[in-house]
């Protein structure tokens, strides 16, 4: 390939890195979706001390994911 | 539910490690607080100072092996049962996840000393770490998770395994203490054998044939709480109680 072929195709190839990331950080908000769903029901199941702070702890994390999402669609 | 009043306020663990106090174990239980509940519901029997003694004490509210616990319910929990047993798999079952999710958190660096994700622009890099620390995140919580909400209880009325595999499955099963023939316990490997944890199986003539308590602490304490439990059972059924 010369290089004036990649620089036609290097446009494309970030769009396709872009839609990679932002596709994996979807992906990823889902799943913490699902855990946060997961951890409030076993929670429901088996009532403890600690059950708050786990809880607590799959929001943050759902948190992060969201932002994740807005790092890799606006930061990227 | 009001399990967790119960327990708070009329059945604390404190005063058992020895079972020779007199305001100790016997007396805590609902039933003997409630008289006109006891009375209302023979089916669940108060277990005797003897069970007690055998339980012992635990005062850390990390532990494996929760005597009693205060604040510890589970949904399918009758209003009179008393939860004397709850257990987890024992904590040394979590070093190796630990070492791993540790192991995890150096793998960007050295990726950064190797540069293998040098072919990316560098927001990219960034983005890519973060997305690597947030699963080491996940993958730790995960196997806490699963720790933590695989209990095994022993209540005044039966055994219980609660266990949700890979996040989104639920397994309960029980068996009444009526129901119990024969238990048995086996401790493997170094580990088992220098932390004294193993697995207690316990045979049962109901539906549910079978059910192994995985890698739970003082094996042999467990197998004789139950039988102290089933001769108390039986006792009972045969109204020998006072």
């Amino acid at each position: 390939m010369n290089p004036l072929d990649l620089a036609q195709v290097m446009p494309y190839l970030l769009i396709a890195q872009k839609t990679f990331f932002v596709l994996c950080a979807v992906l990823y908000f889902v799943f913490s979706v699902v855990v946060v769903k997961q951890v409030t029901t076993m929670s429901k199941n088996i009532r403890d001390k600690f059950n708050s702070i786990l809880i607590g702890f799959s929001y943050l994390h759902l948190v992060f994911a969201a932002g994740l999402i807005l790092l890799t669609y606006f930061g990227l | 539910m009001n399990r967790s009043r119960d327990l708070d306020t009329i059945a604390p663990d404190d005063p058992i490690e020895n079972g020779s106090t007199s305001e100790s174990t016997p007396t805590s239980s609902p039933e003997a607080k409630t008289p006109s509940s006891a009375k209302a519901n023979t089916h669940f029997s108060p277990p005797t100072e003897e069970v007690y003694t055998i339980l012992g004490h635990t005062s850390s509210p990390f532990s494996s092996f929760l005597v009693r616990p205060k604040v510890f319910d589970f949904s399918e929990r009758d209003n009179d049962e008393e939860i004397l047993l709850a257990l987890r798999p024992h904590w040394f079952t979590n070093v190796s996840w630990i070492l791993t999710a540790i192991a995890m958190l150096f793998v960007p660096l050295l990726f950064s000393i190797f540069d293998f994700l040098g072919f990316l622009p560098i927001r990219y890099q960034m983005v890519s770490m973060l997305f690597w620390y947030l699963v080491t995140f996940i993958f730790a919580f995960e196997k806490f998770l699963s720790w933590y909400f695989d209990v095994y209880m022993i209540t005044n009325e039966r055994v219980v395994d609660i266990d949700f595999n890979n996040m989104l499955n639920k397994k309960f099963a029980e068996a009444d203490l009526d129901v119990i023939q024969d238990v048995s316990s086996s401790v493997k490997g170094l580990a088992g054998t220098m932390f004294n944890y193993g697995n207690v199986l316990i045979q049962t003539a109901a539906e549910q044939n079978e059910l192994t308590f995985e890698k739970v602490p003082n094996p042999e304490r467990i197998i004789k709480l139950l039988a102290q439990l089933r001769e108390e059972k039986e006792h009972h059924a045969l109204g020998g109680k006072q």
